[in-house]
């Protein structure tokens, strides 16, 4: 079944010429992991925030499970988990409270809402900080409980809005695991608006990439990085203080200091071999078929 | 879908943790300005004629609702707009009446405790005789949801933090200052106490000094209730229109 159908949708803000969202048209199957991918202010935020209903189209349809959103004010709400960006709104509630009220408001008992708050704290790992309020706890902290408040009551579909933001590596992995296998054990339909697209390519089944409040690409990541079969993906490992001098005109892309990507074409693979293995600064190297990273790279453009 | 006193309790619940640790200063700051104006009014200026200490001490509870209902909700009101709580509550299943209702009414259970140390204090410092009416029940609850829906209003409109104060105020400032309030109504000219007419403030403080000293007034106490209500209706549907939610 269709979870979401949205048609042409496109959204003005007030006093902008240019649209958030520029004529958007996307199809997300119900059991589905969907990246939502693109640049700062491509448009990514303001396209859910319009699919959970929190905000109204300029023109265009958002149809959940064949319905428009728009046609009840509650009906969305009563299918979607939503995380947004900005962390977790209610400062002064404990992380219990914060779960217990979402799962209760969200419709179930109050002895399962209990039982619900107490498999989110073991699920989040949040038994140390449950009794804290979020004015108490650290950014990531923040995004763990907001997850899990999202999460509550199981909802159908989870939409999360950059929900690894602030997190530590170890707790970002522990994230991916726990978002896999809400959508593969209860066929939670995820969509997932991210910047790390390097991490999400591990879970996401589809994508689509948005650029200056448009769709640019949609499909598999698999379909989509065919677009690049002949590139390879190059990765450089150096001294943050002696970059390396590369062979080509390719200007990398700077993961984290000492830390390059790239992508080269693959008949310029071994003059690149060759003069990294040969430059005293660079301490490891490693080549493969192109990422999502790349293709998304290459479509949006370096940060 | 929980039905809609649920949301109300647990909405209710949520906005009272916001003041889990800041209640007790809250209070005292909502007693500190009535208690001293009580202070000065009564043991410095002298006047001892009980209907004018009568209209001080009422006067100044209404001061205190005054600072509940509109300063500090306008402030809140501001707030949720621009932290998200409001996109948080608009993506969880309640309708948007049970959020507004929920934080009027922290806002209400918020006052009591300043409206209880105001009239405390206040007595035992103007050694005036309570008579306590049970209408009470019904008089401080509509005098605060009715100040709280022009707090909400101002909330909702100011475009930032800063006018939000300033309007709240103002216009608690002025609310208070017009009319009689805190002075009998003989000592206004005629055009302010005709326009005090439009006030909620007239007809808070009329409908106090009758539930809580017992004194006849000029506005009888079913039209301060009638009128407290309709006002408190009419704001509160005015909230529910002008909110941003679910996609306004």
């Amino acid at each position: 079944m269709t979870a979401y159908e949205i048609n042409h949708l496109t959204r003005y803000y007030p006093n902008q010429s240019q649209p958030a969202n520029d004529d958007i048209s996307l199809v997300i199957e119900e059991g589905e992991f969907f990246g939502l991918l693109g640049d700062n202010g491509a448009g990514k935020t303001t396209l859910v925030k319009q699919m959970a209903n929190l905000l109204k189209p300029s023109s265009g349809q958002v149809s959940l499970f064949g319905k428009l959103v728009s046609d009840s004010p509650l009906y969305a709400s009563q299918h979607i988990g939503y995380m947004p960006q900005s962390g977790m709104a209610l400062n002064n509630v404990t992380v219990d409270e914060a779960l217990y009220f979402a799962a209760h408001l969200r419709g179930w008992s109050r002895a399962d809402a209990r039982q619900e708050r107490d498999r989110l704290v073991d699920l989040l790992q949040l038994g140390e900080v449950r009794k804290r309020t979020m004015f108490q706890m650290s950014g990531g902290q923040k995004r763990l409980v907001a997850l899990a408040t999202c999460m509550a009551a199981r909802p159908p579909i989870m939409i999360l809005d950059e929900p690894t933001n602030d997190l530590a590596p170890q707790t970002r992995i522990r994230v991916w695991d726990i978002l896999r296998e809400a959508n593969a054990n209860d066929g939670t339909t995820v969509i997932l608006v991210t910047h790390n697209v390097l991490e999400a390519e591990k879970v996401i089944q589809r994508v689509a990439i948005m650029k200056d409040g448009k769709v640019i690409a949609k499909g598999r990541p698999g379909a989509l990085k065919a677009q690049l079969s002949r590139q390879l993906h190059l990765e450089v490992i150096f001294s943050p203080n002696i970059p390396p001098t590369l062979p080509g005109s390719v200007k990398p892309h700077q993961i984290s200091p000492g830390r390059w990507h790239l992508l080269i074409e693959r008949d310029e693979a071994a003059t690149y071999i060759n003069s990294l293995s040969h430059d005293l600064a660079v301490e490891d190297f490693r080549l493969s078929t192109a990422t999502l990273e790349d293709l998304y790279l290459s479509m949006v453009g370096p940060a | 879908m929980q039905p809609l006193h649920v949301q109300l309790f647990d909405l209710t619940l949520i906005q009272l943790t916001n003041w889990r640790w800041s209640w007790r200063a809250s209070v005292i700051v909502s007693v500190i300005a009535p208690v001293f104006m009580i202070v000065v009014l009564s043991v410095f200026a002298g006047d001892d004629n009980p209907e004018v200490l009568g209209y001080v001490l009422t006067g100044n509870m209404v001061l205190t609702l005054l600072m509940e209902g509109v300063n500090k909700v306008s402030g809140h009101f501001m707030f949720i707009r621009t932290n998200g709580t409001l996109d948080y509550f608009a993506s969880l299943p309640v309708y948007r009446i049970s959020i507004i209702l929920a934080t009027v009414g922290a806002f209400l259970v918020l006052s009591l405790p300043a409206v209880i140390a105001t009239l405390a204090i206040g007595t035992a410092i103007l050694g005036l005789p309570l008579n306590i009416n049970p209408m009470i029940i019904v008089v401080v609850p509509l005098i605060s949801i009715s100040l709280s829906g022009l707090g909400a209003i101002i909330g909702l409109l100011a475009r930032n933090p800063a006018e939000t104060s300033s309007f709240g105020l103002l216009i608690s400032m002025f609310l208070f200052g017009f009319g009689p309030v805190l002075y009998p109504v003989d000592r206004f000219p005629e055009i302010i106490s005709t326009l005090s007419l439009l006030s909620p403030a007239t007809y808070a403080a009329s409908a106090l000094r009758q539930v809580v000293l017992g004194m006849p007034d000029r506005i009888p106490l079913t039209v301060d209730i009638a009128v407290l209500a309709g006002i408190a209706v009419v704001l509160l549907w005015v909230v529910n229109s002008r909110i941003e939610w679910r996609g306004r």
